[in-house]
Formats: C-alpha cells, structure tokens, sequence
C-alpha cells in the first residue's frame, strides 16, 4: 500500500459545490485516470481516500488535500499528469508526494485554516471598518449563537482564532484575512466570524455577498507551520 | 453573459444547480457556429440531468461543428424567486447566455404534469408564450418526447413538435434551421415553420386548423396549407447499431435521479401491456450488438468515472443474450470497481439468477410490477404473468435471501370489480405466506404501492373512461381497510393528481387556456406533491368555462375523432380497437418480438423490422 498525498484547489468553476460533491467529483476523476487505488472489501466496496478538512457550499480554496491510498507506488509525476488529463474545470494539483510510513490521517493533524473574505462595503470610511475589526481583535471573548436544523448553540469565537484578524481596503469592497484553528473539540466556519462582526460589531457590509477563499490548511505548533504535503 | 450574484447563490438550496461547469460539458464560442440550441427537461436539474434522450441529443448535436447545444432545467421555486427578482432571465449552464438568444429551444416533455413549467420557463427567459406571438428573431420551441403524441393541450405554445426517436430528426431540423438562416431568415418565421412541416416527424400545430362539433368533440384537424401533411408519422430509427449514442455523458457534482451509466440496451417492447403507452409508441423492437453493448460500456466508464451501469430499457430482462452480456460487462469492468444494475425485473425465476449474479444491494430488495391483483384483470391489460410465475419468482427470491418485496399496482382498470382489487392484498398476503413456508417463520417486508390508471392516447384503453377521483379513493380504503399486517406497507397516488394527468393526457387544444390560467395563478411543479394546486387547476377549468370530466372521465365511441388521431405512432387504430376489445373478452395476444406478428401496422407501415438477435441465432 502507498498512500499518495496531493495538494488540490477548488475554483471558481465549482464554488458551489458541496464537500460530497467535491469528494466524488474526485472519486470518479481517479477512475477515470485509471489509478491504481484501493478498495474497502465488503459487500459495497469504497474508495479509500480522505480528505482533511471538508469545504462549504460557496467556497473556493486554493489549498484542499487528499490521501487517496493506492494498490501500487506508480511515478508521481505519471501519477499527477492522469490525474491532470481527467481532473473536472476547478480542480487543479499544486503538490504531490508519497507519504511513507504509516501516516496518522489528514483529519487528525491538521489544525489550523486561513481565510480570505471578500466582501462588498456599505460604508465609505474605511476607519468605521477598522474601528470594528479593531474592537474585535481586543474583545476578550465573542459569544456567537449558532443555528443548525439541529438547534441552537452558544459558541466563543476568540478561542479559535489564532491570529488577530487583517484586512486589506479594495475598491468598494474589503478583504479580511482569517486564521481559525482546528480543534478536536470543534471550530468557527470563517462565514460565521463575519456574522458575528456584522451583528455585534457593526461592520458595515453586505455580508450576502461574501466570498470566502481558503487560503491554506496547516500543521502548526509552537515551532514550525507547515502544510501536509511539506511533511 | 449572465453574472450570477453570491448572495442569490448563496441563498438558494443546491446552487450548484445553476453553475455548470460539470465534466464533459461542452462550451462553444458561438460566433464558430450556425445554429445554436438548448436543450430543457422542464424539471428541476436532477430530474432533467437524468434523461437519456437528451444525453443523446447533447453529444450528437455537439458532434456537429455548426451547432452549439447547451442545458437548461426548470430553477426549483426559490431560484425562481431570486432570479424574478433581480430580473436575471432564464440562461444556459454553459454560455450562462440568456436562452431567448439562441436559434431553438428544444423541450423534452416527459409527462403532462411538467406543462405548467414549459410555460413558466418561458416567461423567465423572456419568451413570448404563444407561438403567434413570436417573430423571427425569438428562438423556435421545440417539444419531444411521448407527451408529443398528443400534445393538443400545449399546441398554441409550441412552433413544432417532435414525434419518435429524435436521433435522425433532429439533425434534419438543424439543417433546416441552419439554411433558413443563411438565407437571411427567409420569409420570416412562417417560413421555417412550413420547411420544418416538411421534415418527417415534425408536427407544426399552427399550421392545422382544429373544428368541434356542437356536442364539444372534435370535427376534424385539417391542415390550412400545402407544406403540412394530412397525417404526421413518428420518426424511427431503423438500426440502434448505426447511431450515435451517449458515450460521453456529463457527470454531474450533485446526486441527480440516475446518477451511473445508463447502457440503452434495445428500444421498444412488444409485450402488449394494454394500458402501456411506450410500448405503443416505440415500436418494434430493435436490439443493440452485444459486442457494441460492451464496447460502449467500456468507453462509458472511461469517459464518465461511474462506477456503476444501469442495463436501462422498457424491460432489460427481455434482451436475448443478456445473461452473456452481464457476464462480459462484470468480467471485464470489476477491476475497475464497477457494478451493474437491472432497473426493473421480469417476474420470473430467471431473474432472480440474473439479480443475484450482478449483486444487487439486498437492503433495497426486489421490485416486481404484477400491474394487477386478479389473474383476470391480469388477462384484461394483457400482463403475461400467471400466478404461478409470480409464486416462483417470489419464492426464488426469498431462496436467494431477499426478505423485502415491492410490488406495484394499477386500480382503475377496464372491466375492474372490488374483487379485482381486493386480488391486490391476497397476492400481498400470499407473498407472506410463501416467505413463512420457505423460511419457517415470519420476516418478509412487503411494500404494496398502487397508482391510479390514466388512459393514454394511442394505447388501446383510450377510448375508456378514467375512474372518477372518488371511485379511486373509495377502492383505496377498501384495500387499506384489508391490508392491516404490520409487514405490509402501503402506497397510494392521489387520486386528484391522476384526474388532472387524465384531463391533459387526453385533452385537446382547448386545454391551452386552462393551462396558461393555472399557471398564472400560481401552478408549476404539479409533479412534486408539495407544489401540486389542485384548487388552482379546478378554478381555472371554471374560469375557462371548460369540464376536466369530458376528457378525462367520459367514455369514447370507437368512431369518435380523437385529437390525437392526425398523430400517427405506426400502430393503427384498427389494432388498437381489436386489442380493447380482447382486453374485455379477456383474451391474451402474443409478443411479436418473438412470436408471430399482431399487426399492428408499424412494421410495414414505417419500413422497420424487428431486430432481435435470440430469435435469429
Ligand atoms: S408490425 Fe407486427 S412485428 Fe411489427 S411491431 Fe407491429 S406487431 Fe410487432
């Protein structure tokens, strides 16, 4: 067994598509590159990749990963140029590796994500916006009602974001740059950070017409950031 | 170019319904080519997507270096809303170009109950509705499709409409299309609707002129100038092996209805169900080659990445030299981690083998169709199955390890009793009681789903008199009141979406009023229950001084004009008389795939032959 590791986007062409969608989407690029991947056994047998951090409906991502776990250790650079001939339009390879030994999943070692929200202006002064972004990064803690079909929560945003957040002024629009860790115990949707600057900080833009763009999924700790296909 | 705004996106279940880009779709510059067309299921995407017809039709007309065809589907209600709103008119997945820019619009139109669409699609795209209204510079509304064989209630909408397999057809009418603009439009929109009328299959509905007697039957259709033939013929194709098929489906990024590989195996079935309306319609039957069948399979999965095939026909289990095939397809694609599937099963022991060679998933269990519950009303509708066959299809199902049946039912029928329809639950129950002797004990599910028979035009119940919706109601208790055992489930149709299909089914061009009120009042999607209006469509019969009973409820003379009888599907009305007739004498009539010929007419009458390759080894 060799467990093929790519560094993948997720483009404009796709952004509303949901993570389902995306894995299967790769699923039958694989076929189609005639990859020699595993199978689960059983009676309905699947493909054995995973993916590290799922993506919503209506973002873009320039930094998505998958292991997909093969039969045989072919070329990479074959590997990746089949893989290329049969990738759907949004989906472009930016790495590839092998990853040796027995490598704990993607799911479980990344821990940190980074953002890039652009969203349209409804103010002309830009010091209203870094008024409110200021306010948030000094706030101590940010309680934020979540609200699911499964009902309603009360979460603290702070804890979860690893860096002050950023931002960028563009031509009537703003652009905030997110770091949100990943946690075993949970995470903020970077759509949800927004909600709560809109609500409770003031921030004046259209929030329905944000777009998110993940910008890169790490393995960080006190010493080094890195990405999984950089391990 | 249409820009789609996020927040609308972002507002709207499923966008990515409505953003395209899906692997192998194609994009063409439109100034490289002559005719540009697209292609609508008047559905929302997942039901359009799954279409075989259009498959088709998407990669021969993309074949084509002068043509252009893109997708369209129905915007589920919420998008509708958005898109109203922010005056976004109706645009293509590929081009994201507004379809009242393109040469034609083509409609496959599947069921009556999408008809509230088509007019609701075109109002989005900025369309005018009737077809007198439109001049040269509209797109040309094209419908396919069964409903095509009696598209009366929607004629005023439609610039022509299609009858038969659209895989010749078509590429008539886009060279036509093409050289009426090359001549500068030439004699503006009159002019390409009569060079369309003299395409074979092509029916232009403006240019027939429709009299009613007192009584409000038809008088006559007659053609009001020399272009339109007296009689329009369905277009057949001669030889499934010679033509284009959909090797290069798209693959879509969201579930849709059939998402795997539909392998066409044959077309047409020759059984003779009485009530069937395809199986009059797609006459005769022609097989395709095995050796096809599989080279076709293989390109599939290559092409597609779908690792399941479904053997889709009107009944797979017919084609003569399946059993080779299964065993070709499974032999050659399982490395690859493909499974083949049979939608629908013949009800006989052969298969169940078939079933459990190919694996299919024990959970979803088995489906049968017995259509009816009596062996007479069996014999009535010309459903070739005894009880015997059913008794040991279920009992080698069971053998094999199946616990969970499902069997579907018709009420309504010609000549029905309660008797009849109380066979349904005793066939149910002797379903049961076959588990308990082969497996000692209790355990089988039984999901018993029976829907309300609509009369099609062109079969050989179209002279009968739907049931009224209270009949149907009233038969619907009875069977409940008798199917009490917690291992039985059961399913029934609302009776009132039935009476409206019956209405349009069999309804002629006076239907288009009624249709047009509906929909301004609020009615699309009637297909899906939660959207269906049924007070909607009542007010607008009333408002229309029009009775839904004289069409769908009313028993026909054999020589009364029908509004469908300028349409011909081959089969003679000669035939389908004798085969009412012997439904009520219940009286059975072979299958011509392998027996003798029924004359129905279509053979000699369209210069077609039955291609199967089992009766002539
Ligand atoms: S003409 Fe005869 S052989 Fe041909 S479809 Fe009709 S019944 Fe069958």
């Amino acid at each position: 067994m060799a467990k093929l590791r790519l560094e993948i986007t997720k483009g404009e062409e796709i952004r509303y598509i949901s993570h389902l969608d995306y894995a299967s989407a790769m699923e039958r690029a694989i076929i189609r590159a005639k990859l020699p991947v595993a199978y689960s056994e059983g009676f309905n047998p699947h493909m054995k990749i995973s993916f590290a951090s799922a993506l919503a409906v209506g973002v873009t991502s320039q930094a998505e990963y998958i292991d997909i776990e093969c039969k045989a250790e072919i070329d990479v650079n074959q590997a990746v140029e089949h893989l290329k001939a049969t990738l759907p339009m949004g989906i472009r390879i930016k790495g590839a590796a092998y990853m040796q030994g027995n490598v704990p999943a993607l799911m479980a070692i990344v821990n940190l994500a980074t953002y890039e929200i652009t969203v349209p202006l409804l103010a002309e002064d830009i010091g209203i916006i870094e008024d409110s972004i200021r306010w948030f990064n000094e706030a101590e803690a940010v309680l934020y009602m979540r609200e699911s079909p499964k009902g309603k929560k009360e979460i603290e945003i702070k804890q979860y974001m690893a860096k002050p957040i950023t931002l960028t002024a563009l031509e009537k629009a703003v652009r905030l740059i997110l770091e949100i860790r990943i946690t075993p115990t949970g995470s903020i949707k970077p759509g949800e950070v927004l909600g709560a600057l809109v609500a409770m900080f003031d921030l004046p833009v259209d929030i329905d017409n944000l777009l998110i763009h993940r910008t890169g999924l790490y393995i960080s700790n006190v010493n080094r950031q890195v990405s999984p296909v950089e391990l | 170019m249409i820009t789609l705004d996020p927040a609308m996106l972002n507002r709207v279940i499923k966008p990515a319904r409505y953003t395209g880009n899906e692997w192998n779709s194609i994009k063409k510059d439109h100034d490289t080519v002559s005719v540009t067309v697209a292609l609508s299921l008047p559905d929302v995407y997942e039901v359009g997507m799954s279409n075989l017809g259009l498959k088709i039709l998407y990669q021969i007309l993309n074949n084509r270096e002068d043509t252009a065809a893109e997708r369209v589907y129905a915007p589920w209600v919420d998008m509708e809303a958005e898109m109203r709103e922010r005056n976004i008119p109706l645009y293509t997945l590929e081009s994201l170009k507004p379809v009242r820019e393109f040469d034609i619009v083509g409609f496959s139109l599947q069921y009556e109950m999408s008809y509230s669409n088509v007019l609701n699609m075109l109002d989005l795209a900025g369309i005018p509705l009737f077809t007198a209204e439109r001049d040269e510079h509209m797109p040309i509304i094209i419908g396919g499709g069964p409903c095509t064989f009696n598209a009366e209630p929607v004629a005023d909408f439609f610039d022509c409409l299609v009858l038969g397999e659209g895989e010749e057809v078509m590429e008539d009418i886009i060279a036509a299309v093409s050289s009426w603009k090359k001549a500068g439009k030439i004699n503006g929109r009159s002019g390409i609707l009569k060079s369309l009328a003299q395409i074979g299959g092509v029916y232009v509905p403006s240019l027939y002129d429709v009299t009613y007697h007192e009584n409000g039957m038809v008088a006559e259709v007659l053609p009001n100038c020399l272009e339109a033939p007296l009689i329009v013929t369905k277009r057949v194709v001669k030889d499934l092996n010679t033509v284009e098929y959909a090797t290069r489906p798209i693959v879509p990024f969201l579930d849709i209805v059939h998402d795997r590989i539909m392998l066409e195996l044959f077309r047409g079935c020759t059984r003779g169900c009485r009530f069937c309306q395809a199986g009059v319609l797609y006459r005769p039957v022609r097989e395709r080659r095995p050796e096809l069948l599989l080279k076709m399979a293989k390109e599939m999965v290559e092409s597609t990445g779908y690792n399941e095939i479904s053997l889709t026909s009107l009944s797979s289990a017919d084609y003569s030299c399946l059993p080779d095939l299964v065993d070709s397809l499974m032999g050659e694609l399982k490395e690859q981690g493909v499974s083949v599937s049979l939608p629908s099963l013949r009800i006989d022991s052969f298969s169940i083998d078939l079933a459990q060679k190919v694996q299919q998933v024990r959970k979803s269990g088995l489906t049968f169709a017995p259509e009816a519950g009596s062996q007479r009303m069996r014999d009535v509708i010309n459903k070739g199955v005894t009880q015997k066959n059913l008794e040991d299809a279920v009992s080698a199902a069971f053998q094999a390890g199946w616990s969970t049946v499902k069997l579907y039912f018709m009420m309504g029928l010609p000549t029905e009793t309660d008797e009849d329809v109380l066979g349904i639950a005793d066939l149910a129950y002797k379903v049961l009681d076959l588990y308990k002797e082969i497996k000692g004990r209790r355990g089988a599910k039984v999901t018993v789903s029976v829907s309300c028979f609509v009369p099609k035009p062109h079969t050989p119940f179209q002279w009968f008199g739907q049931d009224l919706a209270s009949e149907f109601e009233r038969k619907q208790q009875l069977l409940k009141a008798r199917l009490r055992d917690r291992s039985i489930t059961f399913n029934w149709h609302d009776a009132r979406t039935s009476f409206l299909e019956g209405a349009f089914a069999r309804g002629d061009r006076r239907l288009g009023q009624v249709l047009l009120k509906a929909w301004q009042n609020g009615a699309r999607f009637d297909g899906w229950s939660e959207y269906f209006k049924y007070d909607v469509w009542m007010d607008a019969f009333k408002t229309c001084e029009i009775d839904p009973y004289f069409y769908a409820t009313r028993h026909r003379d054999f020589d009364e004009v029908m509004p469908w009888d300028h349409l011909s599907s081959g089969a003679s009305k000669e035939f389908l008389q004798r085969e009412y007739e012997q439904a009520v004498t219940e009286e059975l009539t072979v299958d011509c795939r392998r027996e003798h010929c029924s004359a129905c007419g279509v053979c000699p009458g369209l210069g077609v032959e039955v291609l199967d390759w089992g009766s002539r080894a």
